[in-house]
C-alpha cells in the first residue's frame, strides 16, 4: 500500500493506493480536516446562515450563499407564506452565480489542469498559473459589481438581493465579462467564443494553437480519453437556465429529485476520514460540468460522449466547454437584465417562521444541497450536502465511488493521481 | 527556475491553520499581483505553483523570511501529518515578519467556533494576548478581515520587499489599513449623518445603521475605502458590515441592530452615548425631502 498526501486542491486530502504489477488494483481516500459548519450553525438565527455558510468554501461561498437563501425561501414556503423574487433579482443571483464558477474554472485549468498535466508530460505544457489567477480575477470584479465583494459576500437575502443597481453597475460588469471574453479568445482558446462555441467535434479542439489545443492535445497522447472512465452516470439536481436537473444513465434522461440523496459514511480502513458519501438512491453518481452538459443536451459534449464516454479526456473538455458556455451565458444575462423592478420584496420577518426548507444549487463541481430546519426563525439543524461528495467519497471496492472507480484498473499511479484531478477536488466543501 | 537574484529576494512560506482557503483566493485577486510575486521567492503557497512542496515544508529545512498564516490556530492539527506547532516554532523563529492573514489567524474568527476550547490566533484568542506566537509576538502583524482584503496584503508585503517599517496598532495591525473604520467612504454616510435609515433590504437608499445591523461606524478596516475588487463594497451593495475585521467577529443576529429606545445599543466609536443620543434628536428634526424618496425616481429608465 502507499500513501499519496494531496495539497493544492482546496486543502488536502490522502489516498491509499493498492497497486498490482505497478497498476492501481483500488484507493481510499481521506480528508484529515474539519471544521464543523453545521454544528456551528444550530441555534443561530437563521439569517446569519447567509454570512456563515459562504465561508464553508473560499471558491464557492457564493453558491453556497444562494443554496442557503433557497433553503430559507423554501421554509417560508413550508410556513405558508411564500417568499416572492422579481425576474430582476432572480437573474442578478444567476449572474453572480456564473460569474463564480467561470472563476473556478479558470483558475482549475490554469493552477490545476496544467501543471498536473506537465508531471505526465513535461514537454508538451508551458505554465502560466498566473493567467488562470487574472482571468479570474476579472470575473469576480464583475461579480462584485453586484454582490459587493468577492470571496464571501452576503448579499442574497430571502426575497431578493440586496444590491439596487442602476445601469452603471450593469455596463460596468459587462464591460468586465467583454475583456475576459476577449482574453479568453486570445489568451485561452486562439479563436472566437461564437466559433468556439459552434465546434461540432472534439477534433476542432486539436487544431486549436492555444492553451487549450496544447491542453487537448496533451490529454489525447496522455491516452486520457482511454483512462478514468467512472459510471457513466450523471446527477445534476439544481434549477437554472443553464442546465436542467436530471439523471442521466449513459444517455438517457431521466427525472431527478433531491429528497433521494442521502450521505453516508466514508471507507478509510487505515486513516481518520471526515469525509461522507453522497448517493441517490443508495447508488454513486458523477456531478459537474460533463454532468450538467449531458443533461441539458450539449450537441458537441454528446458527441464527444459517444466517442470516449465519461473519460478523463471528457470530464476535462467538458469543463473547459462549460467555461465558454458560461461566459456567452453571463453576456447574454447582463445585456438583457432590466433593472426597473424591486431588488426585494420584503417578505415577513424571518422570526415569525417555522418549517423545513431545502436548497439546491450547481456549484461549480456539481450540486449543492443545504437542508435547513427553522423554529420561530432560530436554525435547529442545519444540513449541508456538496459536490465533491458525490464525486471523491471513498467507498468499498466492490461498490466505489465514481473517483475510486476512476483510478482503478489499467492506470498507473501517476494517472490516477491526475485523474483523481480531473474532477475538480475541494476537501474544504467535502468535510465542512 | 531560480536565477541567481533569487538570493536576494525574501522567501516567503504560506501556511494554513483551520480555514476556508478565503484568504488565498482573495489574495489571486490583487491587481499586481505579478509585480509583487516577483519581489519574493515563493517556497510554498497553497494554489500558487511554488519552489517547494508541501512534504518539503513540513520537514522543517526550509529557509523562510515571511511567513504567511491564514486560518485558526488548533493545537491538534497537522499539515502533512507535521503538527501546526512544530511548524510555526520552526518557521516562525526563523522568520523576519509573520503574517497573520484573516480574521482567524488574528483572533480565531469564524473557525474558532469550530473547537472553542482550542482554537485562537497566532497571537491573540479574540482581544486576548493568547496564541502559540505570542514570545514572537514583535514580528507578528495581523490582517484581520473575512476575508483579507488582496490590497491590505498587498500593502503588507511591499512594505516588507521595500524594508519599510510598518506601525501597527494594539491588535498588530497595519496603522495605515485599519486607523479608519468601514464606515469613511460609504456612499450611505449623508443617511448616516441626518439619521435616515434604510426602509428595506434592496434599496440604494438609507444607512443600515439603524436597523439592518450595520457595523461599519464601530469597526477598524478601509472596504470603503480601499474598494473590494476595485468596484463595490459590502455597504454599497446594501449589505451590513458585520464587523468581521474586529476581535468579536462573527456576533449574533448579523443583519439586525440592538436597539434601546430605538436608537443603536453600541454607538459610533469614540461618540459618548449621551451626545449621540441628543444629536440624533436633533438631526431627526430635520426633514430633509432628498433624503426621504428615491433618489431616481422611476428608478432606470428602461
Ligand atoms: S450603511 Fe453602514 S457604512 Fe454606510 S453610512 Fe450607514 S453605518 Fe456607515
Amino acid at each position: 500500500m502507499t500513501k499519496q498526501l494531496i495539497d493544492q486542491i482546496e486543502g488536502e486530502a490522502s489516498i491509499r493506493f493498492d497497486m498490482k504489477e505497478n497498476m492501481v488494483d483500488f484507493a481510499t481516500i481521506a480528508f484529515p480536516h474539519f471544521r464543523g459548519m453545521e454544528a456551528i450553525l444550530e441555534g443561530k438565527p437563521a439569517l446569519d446562515a447567509l454570512v456563515v455558510t459562504p465561508r464553508v468554501c473560499g471558491i464557492c461561498g457564493h453558491a453556497h450563499l444562494m443554496a442557503s437563501v433557497r433553503a430559507m425561501e423554501s421554509a417560508y414556503a413550508d410556513a405558508n407564506e411564500p417568499v416572492q423574487l422579481t425576474a430582476k433579482a432572480d437573474t442578478i443571483r444567476e449572474v453572480t452565480l456564473v460569474l463564480e464558477m467561470i472563476q473556478n474554472h479558470f483558475k482549475w485549468i490554469y493552477l490545476v489542469i496544467m501543471p498536473e498535466l506537465a508531471k505526465l508530460r513535461p514537454e508538451k505544457i508551458a505554465l502560466t498559473p498566473l493567467k488562470g489567477a487574472y482571468a479570474a480575477s476579472l470575473a469576480s470584479k464583475a461579480l462584485a459589481s453586484f454582490a459587493g465583494q468577492w470571496p464571501h459576500s452576503s448579499y442574497m437575502l430571502p426575497g431578493g438581493v440586496s444590491c439596487d443597481p442602476t445601469h452603471l453597475e450593469r455596463i460596468k460588469a459587462q464591460s468586465l465579462v467583454d475583456e475576459l471574453i476577449s482574453f479568453f479568445e486570445k489568451e485561452c482558446a486562439g479563436t472566437a467564443l461564437d466559433d468556439f462555441l459552434a465546434f461540432d467535434s472534439c477534433h476542432d479542439f486539436n487544431a486549436l494553437e492555444s492553451d487549450i489545443g496544447e491542453i487537448e492535445r496533451a490529454l489525447t497522447a496522455a491516452g486520457m480519453h482511454k483512462k478514468g472512465f467512472a459510471y457513466d452516470r450523471f446527477m445534476v439536481l439544481g434549477e437554472h437556465r443553464f442546465t436542467n436537473p436530471a439523471k442521466v444513465m449513459q444517455t438517457r434522461l431521466l427525472q431527478a429529485d433531491e429528497k433521494h440523496v442521502k450521505t453516508h459514511s466514508a471507507y478509510s480502513p487505515s486513516e481518520k476520514t471526515f469525509a461522507k458519501n453522497a448517493c441517490y438512491k443508495d447508488e454513486f453518481y458523477e456531478c459537474g460540468p460533463l454532468s450538467r452538459a449531458m443533461a441539458s443536451n450539449v450537441e458537441l459534449i454528446k458527441s464527444m460522449h459517444r466517442r470516449f464516454k465519461d473519460s478523463a479526456y471528457s470530464r476535462v473538455m467538458a469543463r473547459i466547454f462549460e467555461t465558454a458556455r458560461l461566459l456567452d451565458h453571463a453576456r447574454d444575462m447582463l445585456g438583457s437584465l432590466a433593472l426597473n423592478e424591486d431588488s426585494l420584496i420584503p417578505p415577513k420577518p424571518i422570526t415569525g417562521i417555522s418549517g423545513c426548507g431545502v436548497g439546491v444549487v450547481e456549484a461549480p463541481r456539481g450540486p449543492l444541497i443545504h437542508r435547513v430546519e427553522i423554529e420561530e426563525g432560530i436554525i435547529k439543524s442545519y444540513e449541508i450536502v456538496t459536490p465533491t461528495q458525490w464525486n471523491i467519497g471513498s467507498s468499498v471496492k466492490e461498490n466505489p465511488t465514481p473517483a475510486q472507480l476512476a483510478m482503478m484498473g489499467n492506470v498507473t499511479m501517476e494517472e490516477a493521481l491526475f485523474i483523481f484531478r480531473t474532477f475538480d477536488v475541494c476537501s474544504v466543501c467535502t468535510t465542512h | 527556475m531560480h536565477c541567481a537574484s533569487d538570493r536576494d529576494r525574501p522567501t516567503l512560506i504560506w501556511l494554513q491553520g483551520v480555514t476556508c482557503n478565503g484568504n488565498t483566493h482573495s489574495f489571486l485577486n490583487l491587481p499586481y499581483l505579478p509585480q509583487l510575486l516577483a519581489k519574493y521567492d515563493l517556497l510554498y503557497h497553497p494554489l500558487l505553483p511554488a519552489s517547494s512542496t508541501l512534504s518539503e515544508v513540513v520537514q522543517c529545512k526550509r529557509p523562510c523570511d515571511v511567513l504567511v498564516f491564514e486560518g485558526a490556530y488548533d493545537p491538534l492539527m497537522k499539515r502533512h501529518e507535521v503538527l501546526l506547532s512544530e511548524l510555526l516554532d520552526y518557521y516562525g523563529m526563523r522568520a523576519g515578519h509573520i503574517i497573520g492573514v484573516g480574521s482567524c489567524a488574528s483572533f480565531g474568527g469564524m473557525f474558532k467556533a469550530s473547537a472553542p476550547q482550542r482554537n485562537s490566533g497566532l497571537i491573540f484568542d479574540e482581544s486576548e494576548s493568547s496564541g502559540p506566537l505570542l514570545a514572537l509576538k514583535n514580528k507578528v502583524i495581523n490582517l484581520s478581515g473575512c476575508p483579507v482584503h488582496p490590497e491590505w496584503l498587498g500593502y503588507t508585503l511591499s512594505m516588507i520587499a521595500d524594508n519599510k517599517e510598518i506601525k501597527v496598532d494594539t491588535l498588530h495591525r497595519p496603522l495605515e489599513l485599519y486607523s479608519h473604520l468601514v464606515h469613511h467612504g460609504c456612499t450611505r454616510n449623508e443617511y448616516f449623518e441626518w439619521k435616515v435609515d434604510a426602509k428595506a433590504f434592496g434599496l440604494k437608499e438609507g444607512c443600515l445603521f439603524y436597523l439592518q445591523g450595520c457595523r461599519a461606524p464601530m469597526t477598524h478596516a478601509s472596504c470603503n475605502r480601499i474598494l473590494w475588487n476595485d468596484v463595490s463594497s459590502k455597504t454599497r451593495s446594501g449589505t451590513p458590515c458585520f464587523g468581521c475585521t474586529e476581535p468579536d467577529f462573527p456576533r449574533n443576529d448579523l443583519f439586525h441592530t440592538k436597539t434601546n429606545m430605538s436608537i443603536p445599543e453600541d454607538v459610533p466609536l469614540g461618540v459618548p452615548k449621551r451626545s449621540y443620543l441628543t444629536i440624533t434628536g436633533i438631526a431627526k428634526a430635520f426633514h430633509i425631502e432628498r433624503l426621504e424618496g428615491k433618489l431616481i425616481d422611476d428608478k432606470t429608465a428602461d
